[in-house]
């Protein structure tokens, strides 16, 4: 058993490089039984236990080039319960949601839905998105829409933009006058509306967002 | 007939024109659209990424406006069908409460799928009036319209077929292609661009390959994404129209559609007037 185990420790320092020595003692097969696995199958309903590794979901992938872990390592990544890795992991990040993975996947276990729920316990956990700037854009589309409940792309990429850790490297890499040259042409096409439509039943939008976050009324 | 319309945000935003020539279709097939009353967003891939519960509520609200309307849901934008299904399948499983009524007896429709039903067919081939000959184009469906199945209910998700089937209604000829569901990478490009570029540089060169000479899309995102990596282009760029657009031009030549084509990144008005298409 401890064989195996230093097997695929060895094998994932090859995939991952930056660890932590405490992850590391955590990675060994079984150190958290099946719980995350069970809680994983629980919440998605994804029939994570039946997948093969048959590679057909990474094959599908049109961005797993992009992933550090790939889609049919998160599945098996599952099934041995590391947690920390998946939700450090860019892949979360990286998914489009394009549903190739789990449409052609032959026992019907649900990658693409169990990557996003991954997105989703690393929005709400500690760990620190690998992709922040796509995160980042997440965030600021949600935070948009508690305003106006409707989405202005105008407004949208300025709330993302005034987001100091987007705007910091937009400047650095040089991305920022590309990019307002751009709005500047979507803008003289008509394609960019300056002035946001608002949907006036804001009050029922606001509950849902305080029923997310826990809040009774 | 009447049905309830989802515009969707980007309709009245950056797909403005597609907004407009699905009004000016509508019209000409004798379907009256009516507006979802006071709708908002469907939380798109946002809501999606960072809560489950905001993915299955936000929609939601606009499917109760619909039922109270008591009309079939259409909608244009590929996400917003694919986020309204799932929702309503959510609900109807009771996995989620909400706080409208939701009794699932309405109808949520693809627009395209809507139109490519045979009697539709036939309707739109009888309004033609310049039958589009000569043009070859590709059709690009992307991924959330047809994708999951279990959701969308397509039966063809590897081939699908519907707006090939609107196209060659209105004679244009659309060529067959491998790339009809491969992703755009819709909105990582705000993020990470080059994985979005790369995506959509390879359907642009798969399309050029199979000697199309526009693209055609229903979904607004990758409209955009297809027409703003040609931006710097000046040779062999590809237009890439709505198919509404391409349904009007068949069915009032030369009225109107001007306006929505000026919207376009890529200019498709030398294409057509090669094709005479366009005067």
């Amino acid at each position: 058993m401890i064989a195996m185990a230093k097997i695929f420790d060895e094998a994932d320092e090859i995939l991952l490089l930056n660890q932590d020595t405490e992850d590391k003692a955590r990675e060994i097969i079984g150190d958290r039984g099946n719980h995350f696995l069970k809680r994983i199958e629980g919440e998605t309903a994804a029939n994570i236990s039946a997948c093969y590794q048959c590679h057909r979901c990474t094959n599908a992938c049109p961005v797993s080039h992009y992933m550090d872990v790939k889609p049919h390592q998160v599945i098996r990544y599952i099934q041995f319960g590391w947690r920390e890795k998946l939700l450090k992991s860019s892949t979360i990040w990286v998914c489009l949601s394009c549903e190739m993975c789990t449409t052609f996947c032959p026992n019907e276990v649900q990658v693409a839905e169990t990557i996003i729920h991954l997105r989703n316990m690393a929005a709400h956990s500690s760990v620190a998105p690998r992709e922040k700037q796509v995160a980042l854009f997440h965030q600021a589309f949600l935070e948009s829409l508690q305003y106006f409940g409707r989405v202005n792309e105008f407004w949208l990429m300025v709330a993302l933009h005034l987001k100091p850790i987007v705007l910091k490297e937009k400047i650095q890499t040089g991305t920022l006058t590309e990019e307002m040259a751009l709005g500047f042409r979507l803008f003289r096409k008509g394609k960019l509306k300056l002035i946001p439509r608002r949907c006036k039943a804001m009050g029922e939008i606001r509950k849902l967002y305080r029923q997310e976050r826990g809040e009774m009324d | 007939m009447k049905l309830a319309f989802y515009p969707g945000c980007s309709l009245e935003g950056m797909a403005n024109d597609y907004s407009q020539s699905i009004t000016a279709v509508f019209r000409n097939l004798d379907i009256e659209l009516v507006e979802i009353e006071d709708w908002s967003c469907c939380g798109a891939t946002a809501a999606h990424s960072l809560s489950e519960l905001m993915a299955v509520t936000l929609p939601a609200r606009n499917l109760a406006q619909a039922e109270k309307m008591g009309m079939d849901i259409v909608s244009p934008c590929a996400n917003c069908y694919n986020r309204l299904r799932a929702s309503q399948i959510m609900i109807q499983k009771r996995i989620f409460d909400v706080p409208w009524k939701i009794t699932g007896k309405i109808e949520v429709h693809d627009m395209t799928r809507f139109l490519a039903d045979p009697d539709m067919l036939e309707r739109i081939m009888t309004r033609v009036r310049k039958p589009l000959e000569g043009l070859k184009v590709v059709c690009y469906y992307g991924c959330q319209m047809v994708r999951p199945p279990r959701i969308t209910g397509y039966t063809d998700y590897e081939n699908p077929q519907t707006l090939d089937r609107i196209v060659a209604a209105v004679g244009a000829k659309a060529l067959d292609w491998s790339y009809k569901t491969t992703c755009c990478g819709a909105s990582i490009g705000i993020g990470r661009r080059d994985i979005q570029e790369s995506l959509t540089a390879r359907l642009l060169d798969k399309a050029r390959q199979a000697n199309a000479e526009a693209v055609v899309t229903s979904c607004p995102l990758c409209q955009a994404n297809l027409d703003i990596l040609q931006r710097n282009e000046t040779e062999s760029t590809i237009p890439v129209f709505y198919f509404t657009e391409l349904l009007r031009l068949a069915f009032e030549p030369g009225r109107a559609s001007r306006k929505w084509f000026r919207m376009h990144i890529t200019d498709p008005v030398p294409l057509l007037r090669i094709k005479e298409l366009l005067r």
